[in-house]
């Protein structure tokens, strides 16, 4: 049987592999109902915290509903994430979970892949059902340059 | 029908005024005339006053005439701009994009300057230079800089520009109400693309492009009102494009606005340019501001920058944040799209491609889809640069009007 460590483990990695392959129905499934959702930078240049996407899960729905009404770069990602820390809160029944995230694009027309983000993902996980849900997910990005960009959060 | 090479190359039924020739937007020559020509004689905004807030704060910009700046505010509060250069041996004075320093001091051999530019120490100064050379022959290199149309600190590199008032004119005027309190950068992010910067100026001079955001089609193209809005042009190349409000609530997942902008209607939305490549745009709580940087004929740095008020709670900045990020932010609907459409202009117009004809004639009685905003810039450009757009090298047989 898993651990549940390992079962945490698992839950971020699954949600990398359902939004590399655009699978969003399968990343919202991995979501708890009260999930919230936001991508972070610090500015240097303006010395402040930035927010640069904060949704609850509807949001995140629409956004996903909404992306093939727009014009987007459709070159694939691919999120490679490391488990660092998971810190256990057994009263909220909750843990806290650290990892490295790099995001890779790689170009359709011949292949070319490049490191396109480095950052951190925050993440609060419920334990309270059979399986771990995602409740928060904070992504702290130390890359604030992206090219044109791209519009599937990380 | 499909076009041969002459075809292909045959002058537009247009005039002139109405078409340019793509190797403006790739040529090296004519980009390192425009650096001199354009860039080193207009006011450029170097950034905020609120990214500059206490004496002895600096900040750092990279001039798109090409010489870096630095940016500090003095004891006496004062907004100077300086070279970014030690007048000793040219070392860069300053690495960090913001600090606080009461005294600039090169970590190459520590010459010391203060915040007015005056050298205040020069190391070991009387055994090298005797009565040579001393602290009175080594200032720094200082750029007029002014505060103001809505705190943002403008340079120019030219000593004999005219004044920054006699510059922008009344081209800032209709968001003159809308920028008399003191407003806060909240957001700054930079995009480098492989485009050249009057491709991203003409994206935020024309609207036509609506059809490439679904969101600007749903929330305003098939609103009333929306096709009412009429460019005005100002001397010195700058336009406007007249307000309308716009129907959030019309894209799924939007909703009615609640914070607003001061002076501005619900729903409104202003945008203004500013030659050679600055825009204010002002929409329902945020105001924009792009500045671009062009690094070469085919590679510009564009500076994003959100602004809201300074004196808004946390709630009403939280609102305005989420304004930002739906369509402005890095991940938002439509910032994306139109940094895709420029790439997509440098990729086909790259240096090296067979030149063309870049077509700006549309006429719609100065309403919001005529061309007349990239016609006026163009009409500028060709006055600062001595060239015209159409014919950049004067060697084409260009007719007066096909």
């Amino acid at each position: 049987m898993q651990s549940q460590r390992t079962a945490i483990e698992e839950l971020v990695y699954r949600s990398c592999l359902a939004l590399d392959e655009k699978n969003f129905k399968a990343y919202l499934d991995l979501c708890d109902a009260d999930y919230r959702y936001s991508i972070t930078a610090h500015s240097p240049e303006i010395r402040k915290e930035m927010i640069w996407l904060d949704h609850d899960k509807a949001g995140m729905q629409l956004l996903f509903t909404n992306l093939p009404r727009h014009n987007s770069d459709h070159s694939p990602l691919t999120r490679h994430v490391t488990v660092y820390t998971v810190d256990f809160d057994a009263s909220q029944q909750q843990a806290t979970v650290i990892s490295a995230l790099q995001v890779f694009r790689t170009t359709l027309d011949g292949g070319v892949t490049e490191l396109f983000a480095v950052g951190r993902y925050v993440d609060a996980v419920k334990l309270s059902e059979s399986a771990p849900k995602l409740l928060k997910r904070v992504v702290k990005l130390d890359t604030r340059q992206f090219g044109f960009g791209y519009h599937i959060p990380f | 029908m499909s076009k041969n090479a002459a075809l292909w190359h045959q002058q537009p039924k247009f005039p002139p005024s109405h078409f340019v020739d793509s190797r403006i937007y790739t040529d090296e020559q004519l980009f390192n005339e425009e650096r001199e020509k354009i860039f080193n004689k207009c006011w450029i905004i170097a950034c905020h006053e609120s990214e500059v807030p206490n004496a002895f704060d600096y900040r750092t910009f990279s001039h798109p005439g090409g010489t870096p700046l630095i940016v500090v505010r003095g004891e006496d509060k004062q907004v100077r701009s300086f070279y970014n250069v030690c007048p000793h041996r040219g070392n860069t004075l300053l690495y960090d994009p913001v600090g606080n320093a009461k005294r600039i001091t090169c970590i190459f051999h520590a010459w010391s300057f203060d915040t007015k530019g005056n050298c205040v120490d020069i190391t070991r100064e009387e055994q090298g230079f005797q009565k040579r050379f001393c602290k009175t022959d080594s200032g720094l290199r200082e750029v007029r800089a002014e505060v103001g149309f809505g705190g943002f600190v403008w340079v120019n590199i030219d000593d004999n520009a005219c004044t920054l008032n006699e510059y922008i004119g009344d081209s800032l005027n209709m968001l003159h109400d809308n920028m008399s309190m003191p407003l806060e950068v909240f957001h700054y992010h930079k995009a480098i693309v492989n485009t050249n910067y009057k491709l991203w100026h003409d994206t935020n001079s024309e609207f036509y492009h609506d059809y490439m955001h679904y969101f600007n089609r749903v929330t305003g193209m098939l609103q009333p009102g929306y096709f009412d809005r009429k460019y005005t042009a100002y001397p010195n190349g700058h336009a406007t494009v007249g307000s309308m409000e716009v129907k959030y609530d019309a894209y799924e997942g939007g909703k009615s606005r609640g914070v607003g902008w001061p002076g501005l209607a619900p729903g409104g939305w202003i945008l203004i340019d500013i030659f050679p490549a600055m825009t204010y745009n002002l929409r329902t709580s945020v105001l924009r501001m792009d500045t671009s940087i062009p690094l070469g004929p085919n590679k510009l740095l564009i500076e994003f920058r959100g602004l809201g008020l300074k004196s808004d709670t946390p709630e009403e900045r939280a609102e305005r944040i989420r304004d930002h990020n739906t369509i402005w932010g890095p991940f938002g609907r439509n910032l994306h799209e139109d940094l895709l459409g420029v790439h997509g202009q440098g990729r086909a117009m790259r240096p090296g491609s067979e030149p063309t004809w870049v077509i700006h004639g549309r006429e719609e009685n100065m309403t919001i889809h005529d061309e007349a905003g990239m016609r006026h810039f163009y009409a500028e450009w060709g006055r600062r640069m001595g060239r015209k757009a159409y014919d950049p090298f004067g060697e084409r047989k260009i007719t007066a009007a096909a």
